[in-house]
């Protein structure tokens, strides 16, 4: 599934065909492929051979849930944020504590929680967002480690580094039945995440946003008040993130500050949004599983050792150098290949385009400005 | 009891810890001069220096800072290597957000690493002036801590020096301030660039053998000093040297003075209040120029 944006960066004949269709089924078509995408991965608990891999799978789906609600933020306007990990501790803490102290419903607790850090996050995102890129990544870190060092200090409310132990919402349910359930609950949570993040992509609001992502001074020009919508979107992001951290808190029951906001989980996070492709819908969701399902496998077969933080950074740093728009980018330019009219505006350098359009002026030369009008698209 | 002496003892102490603040600061600040690079595994490699001297020390049994004369060296040519051969190869326009992913990969393989060989158990140095202290009109101040604020010291004047009295210090401020300009008269700056990263990265070696001689490390402590670092160089105005010089000395001093009442977990918070506070007030920070204004 890709992004509108390239969608509407196709040469004019796919452009207008798809124009007559946007009233039916270009505008459903994302729809289907989230309800197909969600009915294939509702199949894993009747396939899945035990309770590990249950609980496996609803770990995936968490982090699937993770890395499409940091893509709101991060695939949009392309500022990478490592502090999602923080809105995560924070949504399971604010729920932890709420079905602890109120024996509040347990969704309603992880809604009110996750508003919660929706409003704390809008300072912040104000602060982080002031300035470009460089601060944001700042801040957003500094975020990350500052709630570290107050949960673990703040033990009277917290519990500290001994752990908080939140009641579970279906205390009769056996082990099995309880992540079968939890599966569920975060399939459903992913599917929403998806479709918001689509209903974004087709919006005003999210050409917007990738105006910010390709040139923010253009889209300041053309007068996106780009602060606030990368401030919105910002927000957005966090809420899906803290929601994900408040059904976990219910799934696993026992929250240690140092668990919930460590920094790995972040990198973890951006890793499997940029590998799976930050401009696909369901970019972020393939990233989670491949990843995913080589962390659990890596638990698995060597426990928890300081390997993982290897593998990831290498990961990362070969992820960043050699395939920065992830693999479904990779795969859509082999069968571009294969079409050679279909061609995005960003596989073109300013050199390029340059080259191109004195080849145009030129009378002589034999006419390109059906490839130029493309580009220009 | 809060007595003179103490608030006496705490300022110095807090102008020692802001000593080595500056100088670690003033690395980051050269990155992000050079090629607007938030340099994530600067504390990273700190941490790995102090391990190098600490193995240094306790194989050899000689003094940990004579570890400097091969780790100097050898992080200059990691610095060098780091900029050369990955930050340049990043497409200039998502450089920023690349390049920091690119560095916290270096972090963490770094920390991964140290864990692996030396396990997450925690080290110190025994050296024999340790626990001795000068007594500095009634304050009590650790060898230690005078030591690495010399370390510090010596290390920033040589920086100034190197950056305002040699060619290679006009070339790379030339680089830093207008990169097309400086190509014109005949710059490398692409050399020039890979050499002030190693310039930055040497002065990750100086502050990791000071951290060495006075704190306990262990693996995953660089992010607690890349917090309060990357504020440092906001509050200070991110790419003006003095500016994080200043920052360090005050921020370090606060920060120690806050200890008299708070636990130094809830002190080190001062460093997040006064990043985010310059971001709300003054977002270019308050000794930047023109290069903070639009990062």
């Amino acid at each position: 599934m890709r992004s509108a944006s390239d969608e509407r960066t196709r040469p004019a004949p796919a452009l207008s065909a798809a124009a007559g269709g946007v009233g039916g089924t270009s505008r459903l078509r994302p729809v289907i492929a989230i309800a197909v995408v969600v009915a294939v991965l509702a199949l894993w608990p009747s396939v899945a051979p035990n309770a590990y891999m249950l609980s496996a799978g609803v770990v995936v789906l968490n982090y699937a849930v993770l890395a499409t609600g940091w893509n709101i933020m991060g695939g949009f306007t392309g500022y990478i944020s490592l502090g999602h990990v923080a809105f995560f501790g924070l949504g399971s803490y604010g729920t932890g504590l709420l079905v602890i102290h109120t024996g509040m419903n347990w969704l309603l607790a992880t809604l009110v929680s996750a508003l919660a850090v929706a409003v704390i996050t809008v300072p912040i995102g104000f602060a982080a967002l002031r300035v470009r890129g460089s601060s944001f990544v700042i801040v957003t870190i500094a975020l990350v480690l500052v709630l570290q060092l107050i949960f673990q200090s703040w033990s009277v409310v917290t519990g500290g580094s001994g752990g908080l132990v939140v009641p579970r919402p279906f205390p009769d349910m056996l082990r099995p039945e309880h992540h079968e359930t939890f599966f569920y609950i975060f399939l459903a949570l992913l599917a929403v995440t998806l479709l918001v993040w689509t209903v974004i992509d087709r919006s005003r609001f999210g050409a917007s946003l990738k105006g910010v992502r390709e040139d923010e001074d253009k889209a300041e020009s053309l007068g996106a008040p780009t602060g606030k919508l990368k401030l919105i979107a910002f927000v957005i992001s966090a809420f899906f993130v803290a929601v994900a951290g408040g059904f976990y808190a219910l799934w696993f029951a026992d929250l240690d500050p140092l668990f919930q906001f460590r920094i790995i989980l972040s990198s973890w996070i951006v890793l499997m949004a940029l590998l799976g492709g930050v401009r696909y819908l369901f970019g972020p969701l393939l990233g989670a599983i491949v990843v995913g399902s080589a962390l659990e496998y890596f638990v698995l077969e060597h426990g928890d050792t300081q390997f993982h933080l290897v593998a990831t950074g290498l990961l990362l740093g070969l992820v960043v150098l050699f395939l920065p728009d992830g693999v479904l980018t990779g795969v859509a330019q082999l069968f571009r290949r294969f079409r050679p009219e279909a061609t995005s505006i960003r596989e073109v350098s300013a050199e390029d385009l340059r080259r191109q359009q004195e080849e145009q002026e030129a009378p002589q030369q034999p006419t390109t400005s059906k490839e130029a009008s493309d580009d220009r698209g | 009891m809060i007595t003179g002496t103490l608030l006496f003892q705490s300022l110095i102490l807090g102008v020692l810890l802001g000593g080595l603040y500056a100088l670690l600061a003033a690395g980051l600040t050269l990155y992000f001069g050079i090629m607007r690079v938030v340099m994530l595994a600067h504390a990273a490699f700190i941490i790995l220096a102090a391990y190098i001297a600490w193995r240094f020390s306790t194989a050899t049994g000689l003094d940990p800072m004579i570890s400097l004369v091969f780790t100097i060296p050898l992080f200059f040519g990691i610095g060098f290597a780091i900029q050369r051969w990955l930050i340049s190869r990043l497409k200039p326009a998502t450089m920023t957000m690349m390049s920091v992913l690119i560095t916290f990969a270096i972090a963490l393989i770094i920390e991964g690493l140290l864990g692996q060989v030396f396990t997450g158990t925690q080290r110190r140095i025994n050296l024999p002036y340790g626990a001795s202290s000068v007594d500095f009109f009634g304050a009590a101040i650790p060898v230690v801590q005078i030591i690495s604020f010399v370390l510090a010291g010596l290390s920033l004047i040589a920086l100034y020096l190197v950056l305002k009295k040699t060619r290679f210090g006009r070339a790379l401020r030339a680089t830093i301030q207008h990169r097309e300009a400086a190509q014109l008269v005949g710059i490398d700056t692409n050399r020039t660039a890979g050499l002030g990263f190693g310039l930055g990265l040497a002065t990750a070696a100086v502050g990791g053998t000071a951290l060495s001689l006075q704190a306990t490390i262990f693996p995953s402590l660089h992010w607690h000093w890349i917090g309060p670092l990357m504020a440092i160089i906001v509050v200070g105005g991110l790419g003006s040297v003095p500016g994080a010089a200043i920052a360090a000395l005050l921020l370090g001093i606060i920060r120690v003075m806050l200890e008299l009442w708070w636990t130094p977990t809830w002190a080190q918070t001062i460093f997040y209040l006064a990043l985010f506070l310059t971001l709300m007030v003054r977002p270019q920070g308050f000794f930047g120029g023109r290069l903070a204004q639009r990062f």
